[in-house]
């Protein structure tokens, strides 16, 4: 078994992603069969963000991709020879 | 029928499937809850798959396990060539 850090990351990434994924399946599949007057609906934002916010991730997602290959193109330019 | 049409023609079957229920293109007049849970479908299962990514990488790096025998043979090994190597010359 792997120890310490890398248990603690793994298992840590493991939570995560089980918590986003039921927060969302609640939010995208249960909410809108749950009477509008039950107080469940405080602990979600509005329905139009379910769709909003993993497009503004995606985006970012794209953006940092973008960067880090520039980063790595512009380190990596050489200069001309010259003859 | 080569793997590219099988899944191009299984995606659009669902795909179409998934418009029909969200546009109402055929006039079935589905109750409402129904089509507010069906039209964020594709976007759902692209964070469902997401999500599983990341919970497989996450399990893996916590199980993967450690070799410590061979990784003490291995910094001897290094040890061993880098001598080797200042004998002959090789400046490390």
């Amino acid at each position: 078994m792997a120890t310490g850090v890398d248990q603690a990351v793994g298992m840590s990434l493991v939570v995560f992603s089980l918590l986003l994924f039921t927060y969302y399946s609640v939010w995208v599949i249960i909410l809108p069969f749950v009477d509008s007057d039950h107080i469940l609906h405080k602990y979600f934002l509005p329905r139009e963000y379910s769709v909003i916010l993993p497009g503004i991730a995606a985006v970012i997602l794209l953006l940092c991709i973008g960067a880090f290959i520039a980063v790595i193109m512009w380190k990596n330019r050489k200069p001309k020879k010259v003859d | 029928m080569t793997k590219l049409l099988e899944w191009l023609l299984g995606v659009s079957l669902v795909l179409s499937a998934w418009a029909v229920v969200s546009f109402d293109l055929l006039e079935l007049s589905l109750p409402q809850t129904y089509r507010e849970v069906a039209w964020p479908m594709p976007l759902y299962l692209l964070v469902t798959f997401g999500c599983y990514s990341l919970a497989t990488v996450g399990y893996r790096v916590a199980t993967f396990n450690d070799c410590d025998e061979a990784s003490a043979e291995l910094q001897g090994q290094i040890q061993e060539a880098k001598q080797d190597l200042r004998k002959k010359g090789l400046k490390i």
